[in-house]
C-alpha cells in the first residue's frame, strides 16, 4: 500500500490564490460513507490536494471495498 | 428483461427440452415437457424480492480458447464451448473420490466411487489445463473429502507454484480438527481458505445430514485454522424440516468467530442421484425464502434488501452482501442500499468475473494488515476503537475503516445449485464455477454434477 509524505505535499501552493496549502480538516464521502480526514488545502478558496499516492493507495482501497460485488 | 422461455433437460432421458417459467402468485415454477416422459413442474422461486426484479444483466464473455466435445450443444458440449457466456471465476479440482463421511446430500456421490486417487502428475496437468482454458482463477480442491490425502499439502504447493494465488479446500473439517500438524502443513504450503461444511449449531442436525455428531469437530477445525491464519467460510446445506431454524444461529456463530470465519455461504439443498419420483416442492427452499429467514432470525439486523444479485454468475444463482461487525457485536451493512435500479443496464460479464474473483480471494482468506499477517486471534476478539488507532498523516478515519473492514467484514451469501429437475440452460451458460473433468475440460459445476432420475450422470464418469 502507498502512503504519502506530508512534508512533500506541503510545498504546494494554490495556483489561483497563490496561497501555500496547509493541512486542514476535509470530509470525503463515497457511496454513502463519510470520512473526516486531514488533507492539504487552500485556506482562501478551499481547493484540496489529494496526493497521488493517497488517491492510488488507501483511498482506492477504501473505494474498492465499498464497491465490492 | 429476463425471458420466461428457456431450455432444460428431461429428468428421465436427459434430452434437451423446452421449458418455461410459470407464475402463480409470488411463486415461480419451471415447467417442462418431454414428449416421451411427460411434464415436470418444479418450484424455483417463492416470495420477495420478486423473480422479475432479481436481475443483473451482463454482456457475455465468451471463452477466448473454447474447447468442445463435438457433441450436440449445451449442456453436452462443455469444455467450455464457444457459446458459454462467463469466464472461470473458480475452478473446482476433484483430487479424490474417497470420503470419511457418507452424506445423503453429496454432489460427488462418493459412495459409489472407489476409483484410485489421481496421481500428482494428473493433478499437475489439470492445473495446467485450468491455466490454459480458465486463466488465473481461484482454485477449490474438492472431492470426495480432499483431506483424506496425506499429500494434500503437496497439491496445494503445486497449485501455488503453478501460479494460482488463491487455493481453498472444500472439506468436512474432521481431519482439520483432529490433526493440527496437517493444518500447519497446509498453511505452510500456501492454503488460503477452508470451505467448511457447517450445517447447524446442534448435533441433531449433523446426525440427520451427515450421519454423525460433528459440532465439536467443526468448532475445533475453526480453532485450528485460526491458529494458522487460514480463513474459514461456513457452508451450510439448507434442508427444509432439518436446519432452516438455525440460519440466524449459524450467522451468530460466524460473527463470534470473526475474523477467522470470513463468510457464511448458504447452499439450498439440490437433488442428485437416484429419485424414482419427482422431488416434491416442500423439500426445496429458494433464495428469497433464505433471505427472509435471515431477516427474521437476525431480528432485522440483516434485511432482505441488503442483498444484491451477483455481478458474475446468473442472477438466479445467488445473492450476497457484506457486513461490518461493530465493536459492540452488532452488524451493519457495508454498502448502502442504493436500490437495484443501478443494476438494470447490462455490465460486462468479464468485469463481474474479475471483481468476484478478487473479492473472494481477499474476503475468504485470512486478513492482512499493512501487508503483515496478523498474529492468531481469539474468537470474538474485538477491534480497538478507531480513536486508538494513531495515524501519522491525518488519515485516522480511513485507517480505522480499512482496519475494521479488513478484519471484521462478514460476507453472507447463498448459491442455488441446479439439479435435473430445475436446471435452466441459460443459467448454465452464465456459470463461473467450473469443474475440471478428468480429461482437463472445464464443465459448469451444475452440468458436471447433474444426474437423471435414475442416477445416470450427464458428465461425471
Amino acid at each position: 500500500m502507498k502512503y504519502y509524505d506530508e512534508s512533500e505535499v506541503i510545498a504546494w501552493q494554490c495556483e489561483k490564490c497563490h496561497q501555500p496549502l496547509a493541512m486542514g480538516p476535509v470530509s470525503v464521502e463515497y457511496l454513502g460513507n463519510r470520512f473526516d480526514i486531514r488533507l492539504p488545502k487552500c485556506e482562501k478558496c478551499g481547493l484540496i490536494l489529494v496526493p497521488e499516492d493517497l488517491a492510488l493507495g488507501k483511498m482506492a482501497e477504501v473505494e474498492q471495498i465499498l464497491e465490492d460485488k | 428483461m429476463r425471458k420466461n422461455k428457456t431450455t432444460s433437460l428431461c429428468p428421465v432421458c436427459l434430452k434437451r427440452i423446452d421449458a418455461e417459467y410459470l407464475f402463480e402468485d409470488s411463486t415461480v415454477f419451471l415447467l417442462k415437457t418431454c414428449h416421451t416422459h411427460g411434464t415436470f413442474k418444479t418450484v424455483v422461486w417463492r416470495g420477495e424480492p420478486s423473480f422479475e426484479s432479481w436481475d443483473r444483466p451482463k454482456t457475455p464473455a465468451y471463452p477466448k480458447t473454447p474447447r468442445q466435445t463435438g457433441k450436440e450443444g449445451c449442456p453436452y458440449d462443455c469444455g467450455l464451448c464457444n457459446r458459454h457466456r462467463q469466464k472461470t471465476c473458480t475452478a473446482v479440482i476433484e483430487i479424490t473420490s474417497r470420503c470419511n463421511l457418507n452424506c445423503n446430500t453429496c454432489f460427488a456421490d462418493t459412495e459409489k466411487h472407489t476409483a484410485p486417487d489421481p496421481t500428482l502428475a494428473q493433478i499437475s496437468s489439470w492445473f495446467e489445463s485450468v491455466k490454459r482454458y480458465g486463466g488465473n482463477c481461484n482454485i477449490q480442491l474438492s472431492g470426495g473429502e480432499p483431506t483424506v490425502r496425506n499429500d494434500l499439502p503437496d497439491i496445494v504447493d503445486m497449485g501455488r507454484k503453478a501460479g494460482f494465488e488463491f487455493i481453498q479446500i472444500n472439506t468436512n473439517g474432521i481431519r482439520l480438527a483432529d490433526d493440527k500438524n496437517y493444518v500447519q502443513l497446509l498453511k505452510d504450503a500456501g492454503l488460503a481458505s477452508v470451505f467448511l461444511q457447517f450445517d447447524g449449531i446442534s448435533d441433531d442436525v449433523f446426525l440427520k445430514i451427515r450421519g454423525r455428531k460433528l459440532l465439536s469437530k467443526k468448532l475445533k477445525a475453526i480453532e485450528n485454522c485460526g491458529k494458522n491464519n487460514i480463513g474459514v467460510v461456513l457452508v451450510p446445506t439448507l434442508i427444509p424440516d432439518i436446519n432452516l431454524g438455525q440460519i440466524g444461529d449459524i450467522i451468530r456463530t460466524a460473527k463470534d468467530h470473526s475474523p477467522v470465519v470470513r463468510a457464511v455461504h448458504f447452499q439450498p439443498v439440490s437433488y442428485f442421484g437416484r429419485y424414482t419420483d419427482m422431488v416434491s416442492d416442500d423439500r426445496r427452499i429458494t433464495l428469497p425464502e433464505i433471505m427472509l429467514h435471515i431477516e427474521k432470525q437476525t431480528g432485522g439486523q440483516i434485511k432482505t434488501n441488503h442483498f444484491k444479485p451477483p455481478g458474475c454468475e446468473n442472477a438466479l444463482c445467488s445473492f450476497s452482501a457484506n457486513f461490518i461487525i461493530q465493536t459492540d457485536g452488532t452488524i451493519q451493512p457495508l454498502h448502502q442500499n442504493t436500490g437495484r435500479s443501478c443494476c438494470s443496464a447490462p455490465s460486462p460479464a468479464a468485469e463481474g468475473a474479475e471483481k468476484a474473483k478478487r473479492y473472494v480471494a481477499r474476503q475468504w482468506a485470512f486478513p492482512e494488515i499493512n501487508g503483515e499477517k496478523r498474529v492468531p486471534v481469539s474468537p470474538g476478539m474485538s477491534t480497538p476503537p478507531s480513536a486508538q488507532i494513531n495515524s501519522p498523516n491525518g488519515l485516522t478515519a480511513l485507517d480505522a475503516f480499512l482496519r475494521q473492514t479488513r478484519l471484521h467484514t462478514l460476507s453472507i451469501s447463498a448459491m442455488a445449485f441446479q439439479d435435473v429437475w430445475n436446471i435452466d440452460l441459460e443459467r448454465v451458460r452464465d456459470c463461473c464455477i467450473h469443474t475440471v473433468a478428468p480429461d482437463g475440460r472445464l464443465v459448469p459445476f451444475c452440468a458436471y454434477n447433474c444426474t437423471s432420475a435414475s442416477g445416470k450422470a450427464l458428465h461425471r464418469i
